[in-house]
């Protein structure tokens, strides 16, 4: 899986835009966020160099790109302009997602952290976050290995955003009789 | 065709030995689990199993609302993990 961390401004990954649409400067956009259409909620959106682009959606995964230069807004307004967007990455400051609830994480705080067991003893670290919608669980990676544990309190009791580190009490495992039959 | 109703929901039968087991302990475990093919029932409700999907133990965290499927519906053999962006992810 790609990051969706961009260095150590901790920006996110929240949408790439793609082909033009039409010769009026709309493009075509994929939105990675958990609703597509929340993508134009957090306001301004900027690349890897910088540039800020405001969105508003004009179709179903079609949007009209404004591009704000020096406090100044300059429309994309027509296809060639829009065709050398194609492929640009729009991110978001991390400090601009709304607070998670209680118990709810932001799989961009989750992924990257060290785990430990109770000991204090590395586990290695969270590699991706599945949810296939029987919960949540964490994929652990170290050395090539991987551990993969649901994300219970039981399991997870303990999660420090700031320290980078969570602690997992990795459950008991039973095999059953059957086997690989 | 559907299977018939006279047969009642199809699970493999050493599983609920191992269920009942995990239950009555009431330790944090995980049931590996090799019988995709199996029913989830009422009586698996609140266990977490480790479902093979030919790679890993994906964890399963069984609900209500999950009772009459089968447990390969939530270890997909083919896993798109995707970005992660604003989703979240709820510690149970």
């Amino acid at each position: 899986m790609r990051s969706a961390v961009n260095g150590a401004a901790r920006r996110i990954l929240l949408g790439v835009i793609g082909r033009p649409h039409g010769v009026r400067g709309l493009v075509h956009v994929h939105s990675h966020t958990e609703e597509p259409a929340d993508l134009t909620a957090y306001g301004d959106l900027s690349d890897a160099q910088g540039r800020r682009f405001l969105l508003r959606w004009r179709g179903a995964g079609v949007a009209e790109i404004t591009l704000r230069v020096d406090g100044n807004e300059v429309k994309i307004s027509d296809r060639d302009a829009a065709a050398k967007l194609t492929r640009t990455e729009l991110f978001i400051d991390r400090d601009r997602l709304p607070p998670a609830d209680e118990d709810e994480f932001y799989l961009a705080d989750l992924v990257g952290l060290t785990a430990v067991d109770k000991t204090g003893a590395e586990l290695g670290t969270v590699q991706t976050v599945h949810d296939y919608g029987a919960g949540a669980s964490l994929e652990i990676s170290r050395n090539g290995n991987s551990l993969v544990v649901p994300f219970t309190r039981a399991v997870v009791p303990e999660i420090n955003l700031s320290a980078g580190r969570m602690v997992i009490d990795p459950p008991a495992e039973i095999i059953t009789e059957g086997g690989a039959a | 065709m559907g299977r018939s109703v006279w047969k009642g929901p199809f699970v493999d039968g050493y599983m609920l030995g191992k269920a009942e087991a995990a239950r009555e302990s009431g330790r944090n475990e995980i049931i590996k689990i090799w019988s995709r093919r199996s029913t989830i029932l009422p009586q698996f409700v609140g266990l977490v199993f480790g479902v093979y999907n030919g790679k890993k133990f994906l964890p399963v965290q069984v609900t209500e609302n999950m009772v009459g499927h089968k447990f390969g519906e939530f270890s997909p053999t083919r896993t798109f993990t995707g970005h992660t962006a604003d989703k979240k992810a709820k510690r149970n």
